[in-house]
């Protein structure tokens, strides 16, 4: 499986969901979205090895 | 999983409302909490003008596009602050926004008009960058509204960054703060009012909101932010949701709705004695305006001797 942004190879033996993804990379889900090829996906959604995936941090730092 | 209003695929899910939308469906989600916000608050009076703070990142952006889905008709003001490839990017974001849509963008350049910037400013202050960014953001944005006739000062301040301004306000007391974190700051003498439409949405929301509908904002976190104590606030605040979904919106509209109240005098006796700026003219509690104490520091730093 590809993650890009920034772009990696990470072995995860597919297929698997995205929440089993997260988990495995200590993600916590309600930080990011996650991005399958050019779209959008919820927490069921499964992933296969050939896959190119997005995980997008959503948190920003300024409070002003 | 399925869309909860069409049962068509969903695109995202969002644990606090224990549903899944699609991507029509989320959209409407995200304008029905803006106009309940705006509604609720009586933050956009009918024929008010308005001007939204835009930083070229989700927030600001999904705001923007957000109130003109609404029926409102907002200009934008952009702050350049300075911050190399980071601002560069960002202003481009907000550029690109304004000309595709055909929007009146304001821009002011802390360097170009006012004569610091922001990594140079926490240099000369010998602080954080965010709180010279934050002073530098709450004036300017107060300042161009009130020269430019704005009734109205819009935010991109989402859930989140409320529930973690609040967290830290609570671990302080700091009870003035918490007196003035409402999301409408009414109108005074001086001041336009100062509202925030996207209280109700979470980040992952304004993110989704702006990849749906196609926006390019800045994805990368501004490079000074980096491990500050907001950020900190928040990851506290996200390992809670995590656990206990709808844990950070119990926090923040039970706050607005229940507490609040019981700080508005704290913030109100900071804002007797204002006078007028021995500067600028903005309205402050001082001689000078903190915001021009601070050009005035950086400023001498860059005049002294090395």
């Amino acid at each position: 499986m590809v993650l890009r942004n920034p772009r990696r190879e990470v072995e995860m033996p597919g297929p698997l969901t995205v929440s089993a993804l997260l988990e495995q990379l200590d993600v916590n889900p309600e930080s990011v979205l996650v991005i399958q090829g050019d779209t959008l996906v919820t927490r069921d959604a499964r992933l296969s090895d050939t896959d190119v995936v997005e995980i997008r941090p959503v948190t920003s730092g300024g409070a002003a | 999983m399925k869309c909860r209003v069409c049962r068509g695929p969903a695109v995202l899910d969002i644990r606090r409302h224990n549903a899944a939308f699609c991507r029509d469906h989320f959209l409407k989600h995200c304008g029905e909490h803006v106009r309940r916000a705006i509604k609720d608050h009586d933050m956009i009076r009918a024929g008010e003008r308005v001007v939204v703070a835009v930083s070229g990142g989700k927030d600001s952006l999904a705001l923007w596009d957000l109130l003109l889905g609404l029926g409102y008709a907002p200009d934008g003001l952009y702050l350049g602050l300075g911050i190399g490839e980071y601002s560069d990017a960002s202003g481009h974001a907000a550029r690109a926004f304004a000309h595709d849509r055909g929007l009146k963008l304001h821009e002011v350049d802390l360097a170009a008009d006012f004569g610091y910037d922001i990594p140079g400013a926490a240099a000369a202050t010998h602080r954080a960058p965010c709180g010279a960014c934050g002073l530098s953001k709450r004036h300017l944005f107060n300042a161009v509204a009130v020269e430019h006739g704005y009734d109205v000062v819009a935010t991109g301040h989402n859930l989140d960054d409320e529930a973690a301004v609040l967290l830290g306000n609570v671990l302080r007391w700091e009870t003035a703060y918490l007196g003035r974190q409402h999301p409408v700051l009414p109108a005074t003498p001086g001041f336009a009012r100062k509202v925030k439409p996207l209280y109700r949405l979470g980040e992952r929301e304004t993110a989704a909101y702006c990849l749906l509908q196609g926006i390019d904002y800045q994805v990368e976190e501004c490079p000074m932010a980096e491990g500050n104590r907001h950020l900190g606030y928040k990851e506290v605040l996200n390992a809670l949701e995590d656990r206990s979904p709808g844990a950070k919106a119990a926090f923040v509209f039970g706050f607005v709705d229940s507490v609040h109240d019981h700080f508005t005098d704290d913030a109100g006796a900071e804002r007797e004695g204002l006078q007028a700026c021995e500067v600028c003219g903005s309205p402050t509690t001082s001689d000078v305006c903190a915001f021009c104490r601070l050009r005035e520091r950086v400023g001498s730093r860059a005049d002294s001797p090395r």
